[in-house]
């Protein structure tokens, strides 16, 4: 007999979860291919380590975009080969309930759910990543409180208010880290002259990147191909200079965040002044993003103490709940 | 004739479900709204952490365990991080 699944299918990790288990799998959303015949090679982390080093006949792609499937046949693949990681095969088909943006089209829902069920999963439900955040970082959503979340993924930037259990305003924005990775390796293209993967912008991020200054900021050396010559070149970077290349994706996060405010009841506005905003996923790590937001809505902002796994701890405690809960999936309240 | 007679149990059937459905009480759909706060407070999320808990401390599913088994993890370098 199967255990029911939970599945956060982020742009760029996926998680799952096991009803009565916790998470059983964490691994990024990359998929490595045979480009001549098509064959699965790697998947997950070992496929992400392979991303800008793969010889001509090997691919490593990540299949989500923005939180939403752009190449179908291979999300099918990658998710399949993940769940036979975690048990799942063509006799224990389990019920799945996979986190998605809020604001996915109609065509992405079913794009989701087909690629779980010709996955292997017995039925497949939707839930919002917002209300699955909020419900991991452990809000009391169950009462009549305005609660705040932010969740920051690799594609795309939401922010919700939630009380009673239901979604009473919501902001997002195809904006995520990603697009902060993408911002750094256009910045040292166009100012520096090298040519840097994605995998490298992202150390760049993680090392002095910041959305605010900060205290004790220090200096990346950074190797990449000269664009001119095509020799290997390096250069050091400043805090300033990532601060001033990712401005443009920082403040569209922000101001999506402001918009999320204005929409809220008056009733419920005042409780973020005490309880603070909640900030979720892997963006929010992103040093001063916190006191960025803070400084610019004069609301506390607060880290989730599982800001990575929030989501798929939220929808986790729907699959464990799952007759009580089910009112939740999208549809189902429409 | 047999045709005549399934046609007809089935139409029944599905007049049944459909003013079953009308005529549900109002106090169905408190007792749903009830059930689903109730799954979302404090007394619902202990009950996963201390299941999620106790089954840390247990043996690892087998299935999960003969999948990691087969595929060796390397651990030398973190993934990306980023939901």
């Amino acid at each position: 007999m199967a255990r029911d699944l939970a599945i956060d299918l982020g742009t760029a990790n996926t998680l799952v979860y096991m009803k009565g288990r916790g998470i059983v799998l964490n691994e990024p959303s990359v998929i490595a291919l045979n480009r001549q015949t098509g064959e699965v090679l790697a998947t997950g982390r070992e496929a992400w380590q392979m991303i800008g080093r793969t010889p001509g006949y090997i691919v490593a792609v990540r299949p989500l975009r923005g939180g939403a499937i752009t190449d179908f046949e291979i999300t099918e693949r990658m998710i399949r080969l993940l769940l036979q990681r975690v048990g799942v095969s063509r006799f224990t088909r389990p019920k799945v309930v996979i986190c998605v943006p809020s604001a996915i089209t109609e065509v992405e829902r079913r794009a989701v759910t087909d690629a779980a069920r010709r996955a292997g999963a017995a039925d497949a439900n939707l839930i919002e990543q917002p209300m699955a955040a909020a419900i991991g970082a452990d809000l009391p959503i169950d009462e009549p409180v305005g609660n705040m979340v932010i969740d920051i993924g690799g594609g795309t930037s939401e922010t919700a208010v939630i009380s009673l259990g239901g979604i009473v305003a919501l902001e997002a924005v195809r904006v995520g880290s990603f697009d902060i990775d993408a911002a750094i390796q256009n910045y040292v293209r166009r100012e520096h002259g090298i040519a840097i993967g994605e995998r490298t912008a992202e150390e760049i991020k993680m090392a002095i990147g910041s959305a605010d200054p900060t205290p004790q900021e220090s200096q990346a050396e950074v190797r990449g191909r000269d664009l001119m010559t095509g020799l290997p070149k390096t250069v050091i970077l400043t805090p300033e200079e990532i601060r001033y290349a990712i401005e443009d994706v920082v403040s569209s996060i922000v101001s999506s965040v402001i918009r999320c405010l204005a929409k809220a009841p008056p009733e419920l506005s005042q409780d973020f002044l005490v309880r603070g905003m909640y900030l979720v996923g892997g963006g929010g790590l992103l040093r001063g993003l916190a006191q960025r937001i803070e400084r610019e809505t004069k609301v506390p902002v607060r880290m989730s103490n599982v800001p990575l796994e929030a989501v798929v701890l939220g929808a986790g405690h729907v699959i464990e709940h799952y007759d009580a809960l089910k009112g939740m999936f999208m549809g189902a309240r429409r | 004739m047999i045709w005549v007679i399934v046609v007809a149990v089935a139409v029944l059937a599905l007049v049944t479900v459909v003013v079953a459905r009308r005529n549900r009480s109002p106090q169905s759909s408190v007792d749903s709204f009830r059930r689903q706060i109730d799954a979302l407070g404090p007394a619902a999320r202990r009950t996963v952490v201390d299941q999620v808990q106790t089954a840390a401390g247990r043996e690892p599913d087998p299935d999960v365990r003969q999948a990691d088994e087969r595929r060796a993890e390397p651990d030398d370098e973190d993934g990306p991080r980023g939901a």
